[in-house]
């Protein structure tokens, strides 16, 4: 008789999944909310073509177009490598004072510490691993040990504050004021999703890192692809992912995102998880997992940097809601008609997707559950 | 007679069955009762620590015919039975509270200390008729049934322990600190020798999460991790380092401690390459933090174990947990022709084969879990997701609203 219940498991998962996965999502902020990958930046090199295999080449040898987009995508910058850190370069010099402990984060010549001070003690160690391109959390390396740093810096006020999730924590000592020891499990999450050549099976191989997130990562097979086609092979070709429907697409980009799935079996609940967006997407009446017009890719170029022109996304809400459509799908026998909006004809997004603030209010998200916004109403879960 | 002890309004329930006991008595006690076969650190004053707690403050009875008549003669024996009591005479005590009780069978007070008593003095049958007497009077007191819990536990009635010792902890008698420790390694035991592991480490992680070791606890750890339904003084003495290894490593893991915990579980693996249920273990332990993680553990559990149908049921709900469907369909079918009916089998086929095109199969079996299991999450995640593919809005709408409302 099996005694492992599907809901001990779930009630396991649940408690074991409660704690602020900030630093999993801190980068975020603006990036798009599927995972599409990116036939660029790839690291493997071999001979340039068949004919010609002594220059090294990457996936940029074909797909130059999409290679020179990504390199200013978000999910590339999802880590940022040391020496080339955009956001402690802009601010070399932020402090914090949190409690009775003092944070220092100093940049020079290109190298990033980190210090916390309780007046007494100081505590100063070297920040190897940036995650996020806006708002960015640090992991922090003490005794063998991993730690997610106890505060972050947060693009929307310019200053340093407490990483999501850990307000709850009262450090104890110089230690836990630094940063909360991540387990295992945290920390392969974090650098799969956050970087590139980190994970190896069950083990982390930190050695091999790039920051980032290459080809492989969404485009399973993309190396072997390039392997092949030096010889000439182009038969092995990663599984094509524009054949994809809505639902795996969510589910795709969900792996890092979060999905629906994910997001229910946790009990997550609250604005905090707003930032999951393909669990908010399909929250929507209109989200549908057959049709591709409500897929992540609709809205959303991986490979491009996020546009934040409200004005950019209307043509994909008037695909279906646009008064031709909604015409057309009127007279198709069962079909559920859209509805026009009677306010207005342009940047949808303003109002059927508002922003949501993170608890704490150093960071602002679009909310992915696209619905008609009543005045007032309660952030719905 | 005894005031209720209550400390806090949050312990005002289980507290007002509490009040103390003389130190000289639970001294006297201590000399003569050895709890368990190695006892240590942890267990060495633990049966003080029952005692201590464990008192209740019963009140007396509302006085029927016998005992008006020998009223006189009532308080006498009474007052003389706590005398003793508190002086540690634990023979004059037991004599005197039951003289007492033969003039007053229904003063439920006496029969507690009476029961508590012959605890104390490793007199379990006589404790056990006592505490009947006892819960007898007063039904589904939590202090008495556990303290039966505990004797019976000691006169290898384990069934009946088990009952008593899950009901009192279900009604609050191990709310108190000190209580905890002992009721919840006794009901781990007991539930592991019922084969209900999960249910075992689940009381375990007290331990882990208050930061308390003992070579006992470890040991209990690792037989209910690596599902070994043995308690612990069962464990024949060539396996007792093992287990405590294992104990110490889900132990680690429970405390988070996680590079230790791994560091450990590796060495198992290395010493102890073909021990059933140490892989399992560590994947159980995983699993509710990184399926992905638990995968391999149970992948090479059932590389040693190929007959561990629980381990290639974790397996299959794992993968299809993380959305291999594709690798959870073999396991899952081995699962289900072997148990047609295990949930966890039935959830992990129906969902694999549904998300890899074999929808009317798929959706059969999760409305099978359906029809006994309304609202198991799961199932309706596997059914909002078949129609939201298929285009069944209305369907998916549904079965959303349901998985919201489950989830919250």
């Amino acid at each position: 008789m099996l005694t492992v219940s599907t809901r001990f498991a779930a009630a396991w998962l649940s408690r074991a999944t409660q704690r602020g996965r900030w630093l999993d999502a801190v980068c975020r902020a603006g990036a798009v909310a599927c995972l599409l990958c990116l036939l660029a930046g790839g690291q493997l090199v071999w001979g340039q073509t068949a004919k010609s295999k002594t220059a090294a080449v990457t996936c940029a040898t074909c797909h130059a177009g999409v290679v020179a987009n990504y390199v200013h995508a978000p999910m590339r910058h999802a880590m940022e490598a040391g020496g080339a850190n955009p956001v402690l370069d802009k601010h070399p010099n932020l402090t914090a004072q949190v409690g009775g402990y003092s944070y220092t984060v100093q940049t020079k010549d290109g190298k990033s510490t980190y210090s916390v001070t309780n007046g007494t003690e100081t505590l100063t160690l070297p920040i190897k691993w940036m995650f996020g391109t806006h708002s960015q959390t640090w992991v922090l390396e003490k005794d063998g040990h991993l730690y997610e740093s106890y505060v972050t810096y947060f693009a929307r006020g310019e200053q340093l504050g407490v990483t999501p999730g850990d307000q709850r924590i009262t450090p104890t000592n110089l230690t836990e004021a630094m940063g909360r020891k991540l387990p295992i499990w945290e920390t392969q999450e974090c650098f799969k999703c956050h970087a590139s050549g980190a994970v190896e099976g069950a083990k982390l191989t930190l050695d091999t890192l790039r920051p980032g997130l290459d080809c492989e990562r969404c485009h399973v097979g993309a190396e072997q692809h390039m392997a092949d086609a030096v010889n000439d092979n182009f038969k092995t070709l990663p599984k094509s992912l524009k054949k994809m429907d809505a639902e795996n697409v969510s589910n795709l980009c969900g792996s890092c995102h979060r999905t629906w799935d994910t997001v229910m079996r946790n009990h997550w609940q609250g604005p905090a998880f707003v930032r999951f967006q393909p669990y908010r997407l399909e929250h929507s009446r209109c989200f549908i997992g057959n049709d591709a017009r409500i897929s992540c890719l609709a809205c959303h170029d991986p490979h491009q940097s996020v546009d934040h022109n409200d004005a950019v996304y209307d043509a994909k809400c008037l695909a279906c809601h646009g008064a031709g459509k909604v015409a057309a799908v009127a007279l198709t026998a069962g079909a559920v008609t859209p509805k026009i909006c009677p306010v207005s004809k342009d940047k949808c997004v303003s109002c059927h997707m508002p922003k949501v603030e993170l608890p704490g209010g150093q960071a602002v998200f679009t909310d992915h559950f696209i619905r008609v916004v009543k005045a007032g109403e309660a952030y719905p879960d | 007679m005894c005031a209720p002890e209550v400390n806090s309004p949050e312990e005002s329930k289980p507290a007002m069955f509490f009040a103390p006991i003389s130190k000289a008595v639970t001294e006297g006690a201590s000399n003569s009762r050895h709890f368990r076969s190695g006892s240590r650190s942890l267990w060495g004053s633990a049966w003080l620590r029952v005692c201590l707690l464990l008192i209740a403050c019963v009140g007396a009875g509302d006085g029927s015919a016998s005992a008006q008549q020998g009223a006189a003669s009532f308080d006498e024996l009474a007052g003389r039975a706590a005398a003793a009591r508190d002086g540690g005479n634990l023979s004059l005590a037991i004599d005197l509270y039951g003289q007492a009780e033969r003039v007053k069978p229904d003063w439920a007070e006496g029969w507690f200390y009476l029961g508590m008593l012959q605890y104390s003095a490793n007199a379990y049958p006589a404790a056990i008729d006592a505490f009947n007497h006892l819960l007898a009077l007063q039904p589904g007191m939590p202090p008495g049934m556990a303290l039966r819990g505990l004797c019976e536990f000691e006169t290898g009635a384990y069934d009946d322990a088990l009952q008593d010792l899950e009901q009192a902890v279900a009604k609050g008698a191990a709310n108190q600190p000190r209580n905890e420790q002992i009721l919840r390694f006794h009901l781990a035991e007991l539930l592991t020798r019922s084969r209900r592991f999960q249910d075992a480490l689940a009381q375990y992680q007290f331990f882990a999460a208050k930061k308390i070791q003992d070579d006992d606890v470890l040991v209990g750890m690792g037989l209910a991790g690596m599902r070994a339904p043995l308690l612990t003084k069962d464990v024949p003495a060539a396996d007792r380092e093992m287990y405590q290894a294992a104990g110490a490593a889900g132990y680690a893991l429970l405390a988070e401690n996680t590079q230790e915990a791994d560091g450990l579980f590796s060495q198992l693996f290395a010493r102890y390459p073909a021990a059933p249920n140490l892989h399992f273990f560590y994947g159980f332990l995983l699993f509710p933090h990184t399926p992905e993680l638990a995968i391999e553990q149970f992948k090479s559990e059932v590389a040693i174990a190929p007959s561990n149908l629980e381990a290639h049921a974790m397996l299959a709900f794992s993968l299809m947990i993380t959305g291999r469907y594709a690798e959870a369909q073999p396991e899952a079918e081995l699962v289900l022709a072997k148990a047609p009916d295990m949930e966890m089998g039935q959830l992990a086929l129906g969902r694999s084969l549904a998300e890899i095109g074999d929808v009317k199969r798929g959706t059969d079996l999760l409305n099978q879990v359906l029809q006994t299991d309304p609202d198991n999450l799961e199932a309706h995640l596997g059914m909002a997701s078949v129609y939201s593919r298929t285009g069944r809005r209305e369907d998916a709408d549904r079965e959303h609203k349901i998985c919201r409302s489950l989830a919250k």
